[in-house]
């Protein structure tokens, strides 16, 4: 009954997303069965559809994840988009460097970036501790800031992101993109920091498939998550500091740590996006990759009630958009990809909106209030 | 409980619904038509500019008529035609594999960073054609359609120059690299060639994808050139260059009414965004250039390599029409043609600034 109860609402808003959208299609003029079996159809199908659906969702996973955390901290974290964006640069900037990147000029005379060439063995562990620890102290600075001076983090990490932006785009403008490339982005991350796409292990998944490991890193950081939040001592204290800060104070907490751990951990998970990213899909650090994911996180989270379970069922959901969208801008006749963000945004307004739905379902008993 | 029973239901029946009707995907109409599939850069296919000449190009090819329905002056191809507009980099890729995957003959990517995507992509399927707009790949199965950029805008630049009354010249870049110097270097030479003390003011808007899309920046630059003296300004920034046109139009009009400062258009024919105000456009005819590799595939001709578009087959030029036929005297128009016969014959040579 508990999990029915938190399941509903997202269901809903899902299926009522998709009869909104499947009058939207109509209205354009599209058949909107026709739509839906393009966009889930594409989304689904072995391996390409599947393939991409997870890839997609592997990003969204950390960053749902990020914001899920800081969230039951009772901080709401904008800024998971330059936690994720420092964090990916510091990932390929430590395996440009110890990675022995060389590259060719004009003329064919290399030029070296790197200082050494690590091993696979301890380039790519130092590389994705890098991504968690850059993504972590980003995260924590707005953190410390709200618990030494009372700063909003709403409003110091849309200001962070701002910076981490900016401060990406230069070095790898002025420092790190390889002479002549219109293209911003660095130049290719050493082949040893390169880890392995799932097609090397699964059989009938093709390895030019983008999905890698970084995927089951994400489930990893779900359990991790849930073993942390539910199972620990410091998680508790995240929870009760979310939960009633004044009661957690008076029962002993230091509600300025929590505050500063959960933005850490918080930001550490955003910048795991950065594994994805640099070790799995493009080898180098390409600017402005991100396609909002650390916004579209917030939307994840959501939709996912800041449970890890429910966090990978909302990216999966999303990442099928994302893949389906594609399809469906391709092969229908009148129907943009705009129909994907159209599904997303009512969505997030049903799932916002719960109030609306607390009256008609009150009386079936289905909508007491659960705990924390 | 009833409800629960009944959301079941929807959710069944509508996943059952979306399943069955999966089968149909491939419509009638794509049976036994080239089928062509083209990828958009970030901007979009509306950007009144570089995407939607590649868009203009296709469409005629696919119903021998412009998007906004007016006919085109070539026949229709009787292709069909699928297009995709990504909006951000990671879909770029799934987007050319969803076309190559349905085995489509023909697959366009538009803008220079699609062309590395192109070449992973292309590798995989030996079989099918790809052409990038602007990039460059050394596979058989991939041409490269690029421009002589720099020829049109020494057309322009002569232009400006001549029709300048204070000798100072504005360039209002996108994105600072190779590509967009290769629009200033033309452009002054163009401009010194007709006026040897011509002054020109080359800005960017920055070093980022964003470049192409900020028309405030875009007009700040154009205001700040103003204040320099500048009164005819090019631009070749995508979207950031409308933006100028802004500005040209709020330093507004002398006591006869004729504009006292010009823009220039780029890439497509502008001229008719701001009436009065813009001195001419350096077209790229991206949209020929589209066209024709499209007729190729159809008249089963395809060559893979570079395709280069100069002046000599009218790729790039100046545009003159209705709307700017009296800002330009007829003899600097004059002039301008020599110059284009010159560069024909190699009597005149433009500095290309991405050879350098």
């Amino acid at each position: 009954m508990k999990l029915l109860r938190e399941l509903l609402f997202p269901v809903i808003a899902v299926v009522v997303a998709f009869v909104v959208g499947g009058v939207i299609v109509w209205v354009i003029g599209d058949n909107p069965f026709e739509v839906y079996g393009l966009l889930l159809g594409s989304a689904l199908t072995w391996p390409d559809g599947i393939g991409y659906t997870l890839f997609y969702a592997t990003p969204l996973i950390f960053t749902g994840l990020a914001v899920a955390v800081a969230f039951r901290c009772g901080l709401l974290n904008i800024g998971a988009e330059g936690q994720l964006y420092v964090a990916a640069f510091a990932c390929a900037w430590v395996s440009i460097k110890l990675g022995g990147t060389v590259i060719k000029d004009f003329s064919g005379a290399p030029i070296g970036y790197g200082w050494v060439s690590l091993p696979a063995v301890v380039l790519v562990p130092l590389a994705v501790l890098t991504a968690i620890l850059v993504g972590g102290a980003w995260g924590a600075i707005p953190g410390w800031l709200k618990a030494r001076f009372g700063a909003h983090e709403v409003i110091t990490t849309i200001m962070m992101n701002f910076i981490a932006v900016a401060l990406v785009s230069y070095f790898t403008q002025y420092y790190y993109k390889a002479p002549g490339d219109p293209i911003m982005e660095s130049v290719p991350v050493g082949e040893a920091a390169h880890i392995p796409r799932l097609g090397a292990f699964v059989p009938g998944l093709p390895e030019r498939l983008p999905l890698n490991v970084a995927f089951l890193l994400a489930l990893l950081a779900c359990a991790l998550v849930y073993v942390f939040l539910w199972r620990t001592k410091w998680g508790y204290e995240i929870r009760a500091t979310g939960a009633n800060p004044s009661a957690a104070e008076y029962g002993g907490i230091s509600v300025r740590k929590q505050i500063v751990l959960a933005m850490a951990v918080s930001g550490a998970l955003a910048g795991m996006v950065g594994i994805n990213e640099v070790l799995g899909y493009r080898y180098r650090y390409y600017d402005s990759f991100s396609d909002n994911y650390g916004f579209t996180g917030i939307a994840v989270a959501l939709l996912g009630r800041n449970h890890p379970v429910g966090v990978v069922l909302a990216a999966l959901l999303f990442g099928m958009l994302q893949r389906g969208g594609i399809f469906v801008d391709a092969f229908s006749v009148h129907v943009s990809k705009d129909l994907v963000q159209v599904l997303q945004g009512v969505v997030i307004l049903f799932v916002a909106a719960e109030l609306l739905f607390r009256g008609p379902f009150g009386r079936f008993g289905l909508l007491k209030r659960s705990k924390v | 409980m009833k409800l629960k029973v009944l959301l079941v239901a929807v959710l069944v029946c509508s996943l059952l619904l979306a399943g069955t009707s999966c089968r149909q995907e491939i419509r009638a109409d794509e049976k036994g038509k080239v089928r062509v599939g083209i990828v958009f850069d970030i901007g979009g296919k509306d950007d009144r500019s570089f995407n939607a000449a590649a868009y203009d190009g296709v469409k005629c090819a696919e119903t021998g008529r412009h998007p906004d329905g007016k006919p085109c002056d070539k026949p229709s191809l009787g292709i069909m035609l699928r297009d995709v507009e990504p909006g951000n980099p990671t879909s770029i890729e799934p987007a050319m594999r969803a076309f190559a995957e349905r085995g489509y003959d023909l697959i366009i990517g538009v803008g220079f960073a699609q062309a590395p995507i192109m070449e992973i992509v292309a590798k995989d399927y030996p079989n099918i054609n790809f052409a990038i707009v602007d990039g460059a790949s050394t596979l058989p199965n991939v041409a490269s359609l690029v421009f002589k950029e720099h020829e049109g805008s020494y057309l322009v630049g002569m232009i400006a120059a001549k029709e300048s009354k204070t000798g100072v010249l504005g360039f209002i870049g996108g994105m600072d690299i190779g590509l967009i110097h290769r629009f200033a270097v033309g452009y002054e030479e163009g401009a010194k060639a007709a006026r040897p003390d011509a002054q020109v003011i080359v800005n960017y808007v920055g070093v980022t994808d964003g470049a192409w899309n900020n028309p405030g920046k875009g007009k700040e630059l154009a205001l700040a050139q103003i204040g320099k003296g500048a009164d005819v300004i090019f631009t070749a920034a995508g979207n950031s260059g409308l933006g100028a046109f802004d500005a040209v139009e709020q330093a507004g009009k002398d006591a006869q009414g004729h504009a006292t400062h010009f823009v220039i258009g780029v890439d497509s024919n502008q001229n008719g965004v701001k009436p009065g105000f813009v001195l001419t456009s350096m077209v790229k005819r991206v949209d020929n250039a589209v066209y024709q590799i499209v007729s190729d595939v159809v008249n089963k001709k395809f060559k893979g390599g570079f395709h280069t578009y100069g002046v000599e087959s009218d790729g790039v030029g100046y545009a003159i029409d209705q709307f700017n036929q009296s800002l330009i005297q007829p003899d600097v128009i004059q002039q301008a043609e020599e110059a284009k016969r010159k560069i024909i014959s190699g009597d005149i040579k433009v500095t290309d600034a991405m050879l350098k």
